[in-house]
């Protein structure tokens, strides 16, 4: 990214001369980028329910970073986690899925054959099912609708 | 008498006229976005995501799928130091 004022120095230069404070803790960042994080999207929202509605009430009292440290790390160490696990399993569907997804804006619609062979998959290794929260439960999810046409 | 040929060769420029503009904005398209078609439609939420894919791989459209960011992700964010440009968000 550009910083505006910094007009001969790069924003992909940069180096933080600041690094955090010794004491805290550290912990690995998630080093999925956009398309690999939203296909497991789903599946890291149902393994990380507790940890990540943890995170969100404590921003809710204070959004100061230095209030939710310890949230925040259990929530990169769960999420790292359920990619690893994914990763482990059903690394070919999760690739073709995200892949698809790349291509096409990102889109869940427009990929839904490669999602369903990932959910087979991590259903048939995990016991995992895609479920939408907040979704009307007298119908079928989005993702398991059957087409009139076709 | 049939229709002359060369009441036609307007007609004939002015597709060939599409075609080559519909095909530069194509190359143009292709070639920014690493072969990929471009995105539409951003939102903020895609914005911060592309520009954190930057972060991650270096190139606008690169994708990785490594659960462990790289040692050089905790350092690289230039982030903080537009504070004035965050309206107070954190």
């Amino acid at each position: 990214m550009v910083n505006p004022g910094y007009k001969y120095f790069k924003g992909e230069d940069w180096v933080d001369p600041t690094p955090p404070p010794a004491h805290l803790p550290t912990v690995d960042e998630v080093g999925t980028t956009g398309a690999p994080l939203k296909s497991a999207a789903f599946f890291i929202g149902t393994q990380c329910k507790e940890y990540n509605e943890d995170f969100m009430l404590c921003k809710d009292e204070n959004r100061n970073p230095e209030h939710c440290l310890l949230e925040g790390r259990k929530v990169t160490r769960c999420a790292i986690d359920a990619l690893q696990k994914i990763q482990s399993k059903c690394q070919v569907e999760f690739r073709a899925h995200w892949n698809c997804l790349d291509a096409k804006n990102q889109d869940f619609g427009r990929c839904r054959k490669p999602e369903k062979g990932l959910n087979d998959c991590l259903f048939a290794a995990f016991g995992w099912k895609k479920d939408v929260p907040g979704a009307p439960t007298n119908k079928p999810q989005i993702h398991e609708r059957v087409p009139l046409t076709n | 008498m049939p229709v002359p040929f060369e009441s036609l060769i307007p007609f004939a420029i002015i597709s060939g006229m599409f075609l080559v503009t519909g095909t530069g904005i194509r190359f143009a398209q292709t070639k920014r976005n690493e072969g990929k078609v471009a995105r539409y439609s951003l939102d903020d939420w895609d914005r911060k995501m592309l520009q954190r894919d930057k972060q991650l791989t270096g190139t606008d459209r690169g994708q990785v799928d490594d659960p462990v960011a790289p040692a050089e992700f905790k350092v690289n964010s230039a982030w903080k130091v537009y504070d004035s440009l965050r309206n107070g968000i954190a």
